[in-house]
């Protein structure tokens, strides 16, 4: 099949004066997928590639647990995927109460991938962070945003899971502070999001970015509000679409839902990841595309519900957001991947 | 005769006012009040429970799988469940999430803890319709917006 780049649209368009192009583009791992914009750009600078994401491992300090089990599966999975992906980004959650032992084991899981020549980027969730607030994640994995760029397109990751502080006038212990925010429906803990220092830090780190820079920006919780009850939100997603909105296109992908997700928002595109733990039902909300939505459960399954992605961005800046399962969980029609 | 006729009218009056067949007069505020308290204490009861590792031994809570219980759709049993393999009632579904998802010793069926998780699951889809049977899409429970989602 010949693939039409972006470029090609674009000259095509501009013999017949068209400025804005809204076509469908053959690409060759999708079939149909609709550009409704078509630019020269900084775009034909992405040498195309694949990354995997993996997260909400919710790791329990117990030996043998089932969420080793199926961790461990994911890591296998990419670690046999050919080619292999140029890294893996872990979105949040490897432990489950934030201790030692847990975060210890998830990196030795997770450094297997280093053994096997994949390097990995990891950013904070909220059960990683609240029993001593980030100290030990810290320690072992440096700083919880960060940028680079790679093959063409900017990265960037940032912790979205700061709270205000609820324990201090409750008296809470560490512990009591991490079980509290440990329950997904936590009624004390209030909106999270990435607070002032990140948002400055994101203000500079874009400042001198063209608006043709293809952006894809990592956070454990959502980039819209989707249902603040279960903190399937970022407090500050507002302010970080805004210094993002100069940007042609930005793919943000999340992690926290533990389900098959989709929205659009201005000039971004959201995803939210599988975890490898278990799944959560939809909340008592409409979804923004119903038909971007996973299948029911068997609950005696430990491998249904869960998996990982496989992430594949073409030269135009096109992404493919292919969630890899172990049980009849994806729609057919989403079989071939979510275009990004 | 006109004796007769304004007892005969006098009970109809009577048995209207006390909704037909009730011999009892209605339930005053403060019954109502009091009986809701009693409810309300044992859904707090089964809340805990339900949030609550030691109900198995893996760790995990009814709430991993079913945050303010959402999917736990008690308004369609009884109903055919796959899983048990028939059909089941709740308790039989509450016991079954015990056993295989959280490893755990299943409750008896009268027990205050099966009593107590039943109450909290029923009241978190009060207000739904009742739909036996039903196993196509799920209803959601209520919708939360703050503290824990009753009374």
């Amino acid at each position: 099949m010949k693939k039409i780049s972006r470029r090609d649209l674009f000259k095509v368009s501009a013999s017949f004066g068209v400025g804005a192009v809204s076509a469908f583009a053959l690409s060759p791992f999708l079939g149909l997928v609709e550009i409704s914009e078509a630019k020269s750009s900084k775009r034909s600078k992405i040498s195309p590639f694949n990354f995997a994401v993996i997260g909400d491992a919710h790791l329990y300090e117990m030996p043998n647990h089932r969420f080793d089990e199926t961790l461990k599966r994911a890591i296998d999975d990419v670690i046999r995927m050919r080619p292999k992906p140029d890294f893996v980004l872990f979105i949040g959650d490897l432990a489950n109460f934030g201790k030692k032992v847990e975060l210890e084991k998830g990196k030795r899981m997770l450094d297997r991938l280093k053994d096997n020549g994949i390097p990995y980027f990891i950013i904070p969730g909220e059960h990683d962070w609240y029993l001593d607030l980030g100290q030990t994640w810290k320690e072992m994995f440096g700083k919880p945003y960060w940028s680079f760029d790679h093959k063409g397109v900017h990265f960037i990751g940032m912790n979205s899971i700061l709270v205000e502080d609820y324990w201090t006038a409750r008296n809470m212990s560490p512990w009591e502070r991490m079980l509290a925010i440990a329950e997904l429906e936590c009624h004390i803990c209030g909106l999270w999001g990435v607070g002032e220092e990140q948002l400055e830090w994101l203000e500079k780190d874009v400042k001198n970015l063209p608006p043709d820079t293809p952006i894809v920006i990592f956070t454990h919780s959502p980039l819209w509000d989707y249902y603040p009850r279960w903190n399937f939100q970022t407090k500050d997603a507002p302010e970080i679409r805004k210094i993002l909105s100069k940007f042609e296109k930005v793919i943000a992908i999340h992690g926290h839902v533990h389900q098959v997700v989709y929205n659009k928002t201005g000039n971004m595109v959201h995803i939210g990841n599988l975890a490898t733990a278990w799944p959560w039902p939809y909340p008592p909300v409409e979804l923004p595309y119903p038909e971007i939505k996973m299948l029911r459960v068997d609950p005696g399954d430990i491998y249904d519900g869960v998996g990982w992605a496989n992430t594949y961005i073409d030269e135009t800046f096109l992404g493919l957001f292919e969630y890899k399962t172990w049980a009849e969980l994806i729609p057919p029609e989403l079989k071939k991947g979510v275009p990004l | 005769m006109r004796v007769v006729k304004f007892f005969v009218m006098g009970s109809l009056i009577l048995s209207v006012s006390a909704n037909f067949s009730l011999s009892k007069p209605p339930f005053t505020e403060e019954d109502l009040k009091l009986m809701h308290e009693e409810l309300i204490n044992l859904v707090k009861k089964g809340d805990e429970l339900f949030h609550s590792p030691k109900l198995g031994t893996n760790g995990l809570t009814c709430a991993n799988c079913h945050p303010d219980a959402a999917f736990t759709n008690p308004d369609t049993f009884p109903k055919f469940q796959p899983n048990v393999g028939e059909v089941a009632t709740l308790r039989d579904m509450i016991n079954w999430c015990i056993k295989i998802p959280l490893k755990g010793k299943m409750l008896a069926h009268d027990s205050e803890e099966m009593k107590a998780l039943e109450a909290y699951i029923y009241y978190m889809y009060r207000g739904r319709t009742l739909k036996p049977g039903d196993n196509t899409a799920p209803v959601p429970p209520v919708k939360v917006d703050s503290g824990p989602g009753y009374p």
